[in-house]
């Protein structure tokens, strides 16, 4: 459904995106991950038709982006980081003008059957300035969805909403695979295993990694696991007693607890809780730790540097 | 074509929606009531009414008028991020702009059309004696400098997401293409003059329109602002694909 080949682009003397390549199916959700400035942001508006390559190609439902790009764009459905709004319209005008603007000639049933889906349905007559951050994510979604295109791409949808909200845009998304073929980006790995059906990892404009979310997570996790540990009254030598736990490469100390990290790829949650609780501590919480983002590419990128 | 309805279409409603817009055509139609009051109370029984004079008064109002009603076409678009989708939509970026310019000269052309109810009024007392083909020209001349001064307008409102800045710089530049009609007058050498004036806007008004003269000259030199200031506008449109 989308190849992009060899695709660079440059601003000025900024390289911001260096050949990267990589594939979509049609129906999957592809995750594009990475920090602050590694490209996402630059694909994506380059797979929109937005903005031009400096050199490489995108085809989009066979579609080239350059060569064929009224085509191609028709097939896509973006949603902004920051979705654009316009304030004085209401909710079904905003989104009966983007299906409009998409090509769409007689959109009504369709722009209701979206606000259902997104469930602003009730909310339709309303000003659109009027709407709460999470329900205007929403109408991004909408007016991404409204015209029906067989790939809709997402830029960071889950950034700056409540936790409610990031269940219900996840559920949302994932709830899309049926009809569209989905980019999502995101700067959070978990997210993009929750959703994601593969991931592309981005760093400096190349790809530095690129596959299953859990499968990329144990590659790049090299075996080793964090887990969280708080101990009732935070006893004044805890710190020795959780070093010599079998198992634990080494503890530092993170708020009220501890984080322990493993030394292989062995579950060493059963030997913290028996040791602790032999040596009679009261253990209050002990939970895995997600490995962030930023953990993982400190190891792609240090290895980079290397 | 689809492309320019839509826009044209969704700013004409933005402009009935916002009541910014109501302001700007309440002082509008306040201004040429004022202007038209004055003539009228100057001229009734003594000389016959000036059928030109709200068209000669918005000469000089649509300096500011123009960067009034255009400062938030580009400008908003560009801060609030709709410019992007905009962009990744299938429609061209002419048609983008000329939308906007159609929808921002139509709420100008109504406004001036319910001025014409101040010549009604004229037509109306037998002593004023109308000429109403002085009148049409007069017309026909400011709203073709209208449509210069906004395409003008939507030209710096595209350079900027301030909306201030793009009215301030639109202002200054019109004031400028009004004044230099005054530089023109200043001037000594009688080929330099002429030639100032040719480039001003009032240099293709204020001698010929408002007498009643329609000259093509004139409407080409406003039809020719509108092209250029279009296709500037278009190009920076454009520009924001490879700035990013």
């Amino acid at each position: 459904m989308i190849k992009v080949s060899n695709l660079s682009k440059r601003y000025g003397t900024f390289l911001a995106l260096d050949r990267i390549s990589f594939s979509v199916k049609k129906g999957e959700i592809l995750g594009l991950l990475g920090p602050n400035g590694a490209g996402k942001t630059t694909t994506m508006r380059i797979l929109t038709g937005f903005m031009p390559p400096t050199d490489g190609s995108v085809s989009i439902a066979d579609f080239d982006i350059q060569k064929d790009s009224m085509s191609a764009r028709e097939q896509v459905g973006y949603m902004p980081e920051r979705v654009p709004i316009y304030p004085d319209m209401t909710v079904i005008g905003y989104v009966t003008f983007w299906a409009k603007m998409r090509g769409m000639n007689k959109p009504k049933a369709r722009v209701e059957a979206v606000l259902e889906r997104v469930q602003l349905i009730d909310r339709r007559n309303s000003l659109v300035r009027n709407l709460s951050k999470g329900m205007r994510q929403r109408l991004g979604l909408a007016q991404a969805l409204v015209h029906d295109p067989q790939v809709v791409i997402l830029d960071e949808p889950t950034i700056g909403i409540d936790p409610q909200q990031v269940i219900e845009v996840r559920d949302s998304v994932r709830e899309l695979a049926n009809d569209h073929t989905v980019i999502f980006s995101t700067h959070i790995l978990s997210e993009a295993e929750q959703v994601c059906d593969r991931v592309v990892i981005l760093n400096h404009g190349q790809i530095v990694a690129e596959g299953e979310p859990e499968k990329l997570r144990r590659r790049l996790q090299k075996g080793t696991q964090s887990i969280y540990v708080e101990i009732a009254n935070k006893p004044k030598h805890i710190k020795n007693v959780l070093q010599s736990i079998p198992g634990v490469q080494s503890v530092t100390e993170h708020g009220l607890g501890y984080n322990l990290r493993a030394k292989d790829n062995t579950d060493i949650r059963l030997n913290i809780a028996k040791h602790l609780g032999n040596a009679g501590h009261t253990v209050l919480e002990l939970r895995p730790l997600a490995m962030t983002l930023e953990d993982i590419f400190l190891d792609v990128v240090g290895q980079d540097d290397q | 074509m689809r492309g320019i309805t839509l826009i044209f279409r969704r700013e004409v409603g933005q402009y009935f929606a916002s009541p910014i817009a109501y302001l700007i055509a309440f002082a509008f139609l306040l201004m040429t009531a004022l202007v038209f009051n004055n003539d009228l109370t100057v001229s009734i029984g003594v000389k016959p009414a000036d059928p030109a004079v709200i068209p000669t008064f918005l000469s000089f109002g649509m300096v500011f008028f123009a960067p009034l009603l255009t400062m938030r076409m580009l400008a908003e678009e560009t801060r609030e991020g709709t410019l992007e989708l905009l962009l990744t939509a299938p429609v061209r970026e002419g048609d983008i702009v000329i939308g906007k310019f159609f929808s921002a000269w139509f709420f100008y052309s109504l406004l001036l059309f319910i001025t014409l109810i101040y010549q009604m009024i004229l037509l109306s007392i037998p002593s004023t004696s109308l000429d109403l083909g002085h009148m049409f020209a007069a017309y026909i001349g400011i709203w073709l400098y209208g449509g210069a001064t906004i395409a003008v307008g939507l030209m710096f409102s595209s350079t900027t997401e301030n909306q201030i800045i793009a009215a301030f710089l639109s202002m200054s530049t019109l004031l400028i293409m009004w004044l230099g009609d005054l530089a023109g007058d200043i001037v000594s050498t009688v080929e330099l003059a002429n030639f100032i004036r040719k480039l001003t806007l009032q240099g293709h008004f204020a001698s010929s329109f408002a007498f009643g003269l329609v000259r093509v000259e004139d409407a080409a030199f406003f039809a020719g602002i509108i092209t250029v200031m279009l296709f500037v506008t278009i190009r920076i449109v454009e520009s924001h694909r490879w700035r990013g």
